[in-house]
């Protein structure tokens, strides 16, 4: 038991230390930043980094926004499309259902950002560079072959007696869908879900070719952006708290749906 | 009665605010907003306040403060420009940029907006770079050049030829008054490409000729990239040149190590400052070249182009005009050692006696060429460094370096559609 | 019947990764350039000719190979350590396991750019700590030797927890009583990892080296804003190389040529893993029968 413990200590030391460095930068004057293990600077601790960052234009939260409404409609876009689509992968015939979850599989393996030159491409043909909800489509798409591999599992775990059961009390095939198969599918749709919106919050080569204006940026590419501009030491306590808040919904969400997480991530490897 | 006021009130209050709402967006001054990379963004800053005092009311300039690598301000400008029409309106660019984004079709011309005057106001030398396939686009802020600095303190006048620095950089060795003959940049990156420029057009090759042959294969070629790996063989340069890049160059000049460096105007106010051990000891000329071959310096420069969409070309202008008037280029010469490049002000005597060297510099400029001026020039900068890099490091011979940078370049010119 | 309702997503599908691929293939044998003003016009394999010739492509191809095989190889056995200890049941365990799974979660660039504050020199903490030590300064990510190293740290850091999970899920499957029955013969826990834990996870070990290979071939987040591909291109990948193709050296064409040249590598690699490994397991399976 003790020793567990120990190891779990060890763990987490390596899993948050260069987290924890960021948020102890973020809160150091420019003083204590060049000298980061003297403590008796005088003048140490500050709050300027956050209202550096939370005051500057366009304000940080507004990256976050970007990130959380690009995240949540391409996760409603995956499931909508996803669900019906894993639903019938599942009543293929079994050398096609085979065959068709190879493909999603290769798929899902793809080193995407290869696909970035392509889908340039579309956005300066269709003109929909510097749009959000146009983002959302690339998004969903790339989320498309994971989310077909788990939730097919996930209905394939389904006893067939139990649709049997529904069609014989005369429900037609959308009603079964909606009443039965769908809520018995919930966790595995959570676990979905979650980890489609953990990829649109987090991506980035799609994200930096598609938004060039400053207003429109996600997450990730404003911080890239900044860290473009920090080669130099100087302003780095600001970089910091940037981390630190664009790490706390994260964290959230991570304290959160950790189980949802952990069985999405596993049932891909179990059954993948 | 009463209802119709009722009505009315409504009615004209809507009326006045329509008016008044007009009326402030007539009002709002013109928005020009200009990407520089971030070190122009701060010199710059007191200047831009002024303009926006000038023109309260009218212009409105907004300075973007790009990345502090020049690559990622250009980075920036084009992952803006690739999806729409950017949100620039003018662009701070050096000199290597312009004919990418020229050919790219993302400039205005500049030729019917400025006058004959302007241009006859440039020094010489520092009209180069600007135009592409015969148009201007560029208006030059600031002018940078290769310069070959030198020990006034260790000789009497500064060698001329390629021979000549190596044999008085050996002999000053040997009398062990320097530990380092030559310093210059040899690190893979694009100052070795500048270092290179001068030396090939000293020995009368040329990298690539206005019929787009090119020439990194002739025998001048060869002799010139032979030269630059004599001077690490016979130790007149430190086999650790191979790893500088201007800041160590100029730290093994100002500690005294090293009889000749070289280097862009900026290191020449670094060599006057105190803890220098060779403050009052350097004079500075051009790059050595072969009896009957000119003297060169490498162009670096920096200047302002209006992106093509931009829906303010005048007042942009004007936005231009005013930082880069003779005022504006004499308060950053005077308070950045920026370079200038209207030819009046290299003989005013304020700036002279803030900086010595500026009739030097104006032979320079005059003496300048640009780097092959094609919208190909990144990729085929980077060929040639990586060949001269492993040239310095002594993996290939000359000849081994330069055919293979040949055909690489050619092997570009062809892929990218420029040759057949 | 049913199966239309896989069209949209077999659509998708088709549109954002079949649809790239051949449109690549195609622009791979044309000039699309800023020359051509990014209009393609036929070239005659003028960019395959200048892929092979290109030392640039071939540097980053061993870069990208060895951050690929160095950082794989490490997280595998990382993993390993961190899944065993996942898998005691104990109290807190679910917190544990979230804040393990926190660098996963997080953007790379993020942690990309805390990475870089962190072997900043002289004022990270790295450097501190090296000279209070009296080392001295490494000049981490300025010496081409060493900046490879620091991407590899921190792409160890931030993946590592992914291929935990999956090691994890593996370690779920594997019956408590086959422990149990070792440990009556007397066998070591040492024992017990190599003679069980370890043949019966290697389904899952497989996996997880599948998945992290084919992300770790197409790295571009983390190098490109922890160092840019630099000091002098040392640290570039395939992707970067063609990402600055498209987007600094505005060429289409020659980029789509990189991206097949790094996709037909990456798939002989990945093959010649495949039989490698499907080679020791045959070879193992016959020493221990």
């Amino acid at each position: 038991m003790k020793r567990t413990y120990t190891l779990y200590i060890v763990i987490i030391t390596w899993s948050l230390a260069p987290l924890l460095w960021q948020l102890y930068t973020s809160f150091s004057t420019t003083e204590a930043l060049i000298e980061p293990f003297n403590f008796t600077v005088s003048s140490r601790w500050t709050l300027d980094n956050y209202q550096q960052v939370l005051t500057a234009n366009p304000p940080f939260w507004r990256y976050l926004m970007n990130s959380t409404i690009v995240g949540l409609i391409s996760t409603i876009i995956t499931l909508i499309i996803s669900i019906p689509a894993s639903y019938s992968l599942v009543k293929l015939k079994a050398k096609p259902q085979k065959i068709v979850k190879l493909i999603f599989f290769s798929a899902a393996l793809f080193p995407y950002v290869l696909l970035f030159l392509a889908l340039l491409e579309i956005a300066r043909t269709l003109n929909i560079g510097n749009n959000l909800i146009a983002l959302t489509i690339p998004y969903s798409a790339l989320s498309m072959p994971l989310a077909l591999l788990l939730l097919s599992s996930a209905f394939k775990d389904i006893p067939s007696e139990l649709e049997e059961a529904a069609r014989l009390e005369g429900l037609d095939i959308w009603q079964r869908l909606r009443w039965v198969l769908i809520p018995l599918i919930a966790p595995a749709t959570a676990s979905t879900a979650i980890l489609v919106f953990l990829f649109s919050w987090n991506e980035y080569p799609i994200a930096l070719t598609w938004l060039s204006n400053e207003k429109l940026l996600t997450l990730p590419v404003a911080i890239a952006r900044i860290a473009g501009s920090s080669v130099y030491s100087v302003p780095y306590g600001a970089y910091a708290a940037a981390t630190v808040l664009g790490s706390i919904p994260l964290l959230l969400l991570v304290l959160i749906f950790q189980r949802q997480i952990v069985s999405g991530l596993t049932q891909g490897a179990i059954k993948g | 009665m009463k209802s119709i006021i009722k009505l009315f009130i409504p009615a004209i209050l809507l009326t006045i605010f329509t008016i008044t709402s007009i009326l402030a967006i007539n009002n709002r001054p013109t928005e020009i907003n200009i990407l520089m990379p971030a070190p122009f963004a701060d010199s710059t800053s007191i200047l831009v306040n002024e303009f926006n005092k000038q023109y309260l009311g009218q212009i409105k300039l907004n300075v973007i403060r790009g990345p502090l690598e020049t690559e990622s301000v250009s980075d920036l400008a084009i992952s803006s420009l690739l999806l729409d029409k950017g949100s620039f309106d003018v662009l701070l660019m050096d000199v290597t940029w312009l004919p990418k984004y020229a050919a790219a079709g993302w400039l205005k011309p500049l030729d019917y907006l400025i006058t004959k005057e302007d241009l006859d106001s440039l020094a010489p030398g520092a009209e180069i770079g600007n135009t592409y396939n015969k148009k201007l686009y560029r208006w030059p802020l600031v002018a940078d050049m290769g310069l070959l600095y030198w020990r006034k303190d260790l000789m009497t006048s500064p060698p001329k030829t390629p021979q000549e620095l190596l044999k008085v950089s050996r002999e000053l060795q040997k009398k062990g008054l320097v530990k380092y003959g030559y310093v210059w940049q040899g690190r893979q990156y694009e100052g070795l490409s500048c270092v290179f420029l001068e030396v090939l057009k000293g020995f009368g090759g040329e990298w690539i000729s206005k019929n787009d042959e090119v020439g990194l294969n002739s025998p001048s070629s060869i002799k010139a990239a032979s030269w630059l790996k004599e001077l690490i063989t016979s130790q007149a340069s430190p086999l650790a040149v191979t790893n500088y890049s201007e800041p160590e160059a100029l730290q093994a000049f100002e500690s005294g190590d090293a009889a000749f460096m070289r280097n862009w105007p900026y290191a020449w106010s670094e060599l006057q400052k105190k803890g220098s051990s060779v403050q009052g000891k350097v004079g500075v000329t051009t790059m050595v070249s072969e009896p009957g071959q000119e003297n060169t310096a490498t162009q670096g420069s920096w200047g302002f182009s209006i992106l093509k969409h931009t829906d303010n070309p005048e007042a942009a202008l004007k936005a231009i005009n005013f930082l880069s008037s003779e005022t504006s280029q004499k308060y950053l010469s005077l308070n950045n050692g920026y370079t200038p490049t209207r030819k009046s002000l290299f003989n005013d005597q304020e700036l002279i006696n803030n900086s010595p060297i500026l009739p030097v510099l104006e032979d320079a400029l005059n003496s300048a060429v640009p780097r092959p001026i094609t919208p190909l020039y990144a990729q085929i900068s980077d060929v040639l460094q990586r060949q001269l890099s492993s040239l310095l490091t002594d993996e290939v011979t000359a000849i081994e370096a330069m055919e293979y940078a040949q055909l690489n370049t050619e092997q570009i010119l062809i892929s990218t559609g420029k040759l057949q | 019947m049913i199966s239309l309702l896989l069209i949209p997503a077999s659509l998708l599908i088709f549109l954002v990764f079949g649809m790239p691929l051949i449109r690549y293939v195609w622009l791979s044998f044309h000039a699309s350039s800023v020359i051509t003003g990014l209009i393609p016009i036929p070239n005659n394999g003028g960019n395959w000719i200048r892929l092979i010739n290109d030392l640039r492509f071939w540097q980053d191809t061993i870069q990208t190979i060895r951050f690929s095989f160095v950082s794989v190889t490490i997280e595998i056995v990382l993993a390993l350590f961190i899944a065993l200890i996942l898998d005691q049941s104990c109290k807190g365990r679910g917190v544990v396991r979230s804040l393990t799974l926190l660098p996963w979660a997080l953007p790379t660039t993020i942690m990309a750019l805390g990475w870089r504050w962190i072997f900043n020199t002289p004022y990270g903490p790295i450097d501190q700590l090296l000279n209070h030590l009296n080392i001295g300064s490494l000049n981490i990510l300025s010496s081409p030797n060493l900046t490879w190293i620091a991407t590899v740290i921190a792409d160890v850091w931030k993946t590592t927890p992914f291929v935990a999970l999956i090691l994890l899920a593996g370690l779920q499957t594997i019956p408590e009583d086959l422990y149990e029955a070792f440990r009556l013969e007397g066998g070591t826990p040492i024992q017990a990892l190599t003679k069980i834990t370890i043949p019966l996870l290697k389904p899952y070990i497989f996996l997880g080296i599948l998945f992290r290979m084919a992300q770790a071939f197409g790295v571009f987040d983390l190098i490109q804003v922890m160092t840019g591909g630099g000091p002098a291109s040392s640290t570039e990948s395939i992707a970067m190389y063609a990402y600055i193709n498209a987007m600094r050296f505005l060429d289409f064409g020659y980029s789509a040529t990189v991206m097949l040249g790094g996709f037909i590598l990456l798939i002989i690699s990945s093959f010649t893993c495949f039989i490698l490994v499907y080679h020791s397991t045959n070879v193992q399976e016959k020493i221990t029968s």
